[in-house]
């Protein structure tokens, strides 16, 4: 047998170093990490909606991922999502009248179907079929709720009709609510630009139920939050008379532009704060002393 | 090679086309150059184990200037737990391939083509020929070989490297969630989009491109001190354009 030449050792280890680096990027920084091995059963559950539910997202029970989606296929002749679940062999206790429901990790974050437990006895086979679900919520409903929470006033009483003017109306729309003191009283009937005046027209309809409402009162756009949908609110002036049907409110207080207002915050909050330990503050700190 | 080409863009042609032809040569004599197989390993050891310590400190650095930029910009928007995220997948996708192909070009590249093209000039190849030895299965296809094995392999150390500097920075220094850090990155990172089209393919196919534009460029190197000094900065000009082009092209397609 020739030398070894005294090279070939340190080519080896480089290539078994390579493919260790390779092996750690494969296995401990990608999905793969996540991804359960061993032996798994598969059961369904079919959904009216899965919203952004995709394949291989986790499968989790009291928040503990017990497995992943297999697949996702539109069921055949109905309207409702048929998605199959493999859920690692050694979950085998799932109730069969556990509950399916697809979560959204965060506000932004991804989707994955959350099981809760039901009271059966009888556990979950392979190839079963997990009956109750609840589809995906959608946020525009979220916040369409939360922030439309008793938008609409029952409008059992009648309703009558004022108006007003206002220079901007923003994303002010019709069937936004109206609210005095927070409460809905009535909606948005119209939002028309007044070719004449050069402004925007708005027409109110108030329950009938809210007739005392001084005529000297106030109109103004508003937005519920930071992102939600905007209203008119109605601040209650000192008149004895009372608004009418047809009347037209005189204060009014435009929209104001969420662009204008983050461009005023933005300008004037910047630079007060740094994390701790930034570069900025760190290496500013020496270089004042000199 | 020896008409007269008088402008720069019928220069260029026919410098590909060479190219070109010397790849077609190169991958007809590799299965000629298997009876060479140590002086494979030579070459791998002399241009992959000898860039080690180059990709890996660069590595380290760039994961880490990595780490604190994005800290600084994603704390704007109280996003800092994706630092990882976003460390790793610049890292996978363009980093990690290009950067190590331009060190690669300008550590491993110039020598092999200086070492080439030396030989030239010394008529050390006429001589092999002379010798009936075939200086493209012997000279010309191990390096060309060494620099596809080694570049991948170069990557992942690189990247491995960089990924390391981030959780540096971020989790031991600016004190991001360790868990947050990985299971973030975990959560996003995918094995076939990131670290096999990016870190693998990619590359594969620049350490080709980078032997071979080295290798090409000593093999035809005019036979003087001026045309072997001339012959390595083409290597790394040529190196780093085809680089970056190819790096958008492959982008483009594996997507």
């Amino acid at each position: 047998m020739s030398q070894r030449p005294s090279y070939a050792v340190g080519t080896g280890l480089f290539i078994v170093l390579g493919f260790a680096a390779l092996g750690y990027l494969a296995t401990q920084t990608t999905s793969v990490a996540n991804t359960s091995r061993g032996p798994s059963y598969t059961v369904e559950a079919h959904f009216a909606n899965i919203g952004q539910l995709k394949e291989r997202a986790p499968v989790k029970v009291a928040g503990v991922r017990i497995g992943q989606v297999q697949s996702i296929v539109l069921d055949p002749g109905k309207e409702t999502a048929d998605v199959k679940l493999a859920i690692d062999q050694r979950y085998d206790k799932i109730p069969t009248d556990s509950v399916a429901t697809i979560f959204t990790s965060g506000l932004l974050g991804d989707q994955y179907v959350g099981i809760q437990y039901g009271s059966s006895a009888k556990p979950l086979a392979n190839g079963g079929t997990l009956a109750l679900t609840r589809p995906a919520q959608q946020l525009e409903e979220m916040l369409g709720k939360f922030f439309g929470a008793g938008g609409a006033a029952d409008n059992l009483g009648g309703s009558y009709t004022v108006k007003a003017r206002f220079t901007n109306v923003g994303a002010l729309s019709a069937g936004a609510p109206v609210k005095m003191a927070g409460v809905a009283i009535g909606s948005v009937k119209s939002v028309l630009a007044d070719p004449v005046k050069l402004d925007a027209l708005v027409e109110l309809s108030i329950d009938k139920k809210y007739a005392q409402i001084p005529d000297d009162s106030a109109a103004a756009v508003f937005t519920s939050g930071l992102i939600g949908t905007q209203y008119v609110a109605i601040q209650p002036g000192g008149s004895p008379d009372a608004l009418k049907d047809g009347d037209e409110l005189v204060l009014t207080q435009s929209a104001l532009q969420l662009e204008d207002l983050i461009g005023k915050f933005l300008v004037s909050g910047s630079g007060d704060k740094k994390p701790d330990g930034a570069p900025a503050s760190s290496s500013s700190s020496p270089a004042g002393k000199h | 090679m020896s008409a007269p080409r008088d402008n720069i863009v019928t220069r260029s042609l026919a410098q590909i086309g060479d190219c070109g032809l010397f790849l077609l040569q190169i991958l007809a004599a590799i299965p000629r150059s298997l009876r060479h197989a140590r002086e494979t390993v030579r070459q791998l050891w002399f241009v992959g184990a000898m860039s080690l310590i180059i990709i890996m400190v660069c590595g380290l650095f760039v994961g880490m200037v990595l780490g604190l930029q994005l800290y600084d910009v994603l704390s704007i928007f109280g996003g800092t737990s994706a630092t990882g995220t976003v460390v790793a997948i610049a890292i996978y996708r363009e980093l990690g391939p290009v950067v190590t192909a331009l060190l690669f070009a300008g550590r491993a590249g110039t020598s092999v083509t200086a070492e080439i093209g030396l030989m030239r000039a010394t008529d050390q190849i006429a001589a092999m020929e002379m010798m009936a030895v075939d200086p493209i299965a012997y000279v010309a296809v191990p390096r060309f070989l060494a620099g596809v094995i080694a570049m991948p392999l170069l990557c992942c150390v690189f990247c491995a490297l960089g990924i390391f500097g981030g959780h540096l920075v971020g989790v031991s220094w600016l004190g991001i969630d360790n868990g947050t850090f990985w299971s973030n990155m975990t959560a996003t990172v995918d094995l076939v989009k990131d670290v096999l089209n990016g870190v693998l393919w990619k590359s594969v196919v620049f350490g080709g491109v980078v032997s071979l534009i080295a290798v090409f460029q000593g093999y035809t190197t005019p036979p003087t001190s001026e045309g072997v000094a001339y012959a390595t900065t083409r290597t790394v000009v040529a190196s780093s354009i085809a680089i970056l082009a190819l790096d958008f092209v492959l982008t483009a397609f594996l997507m």
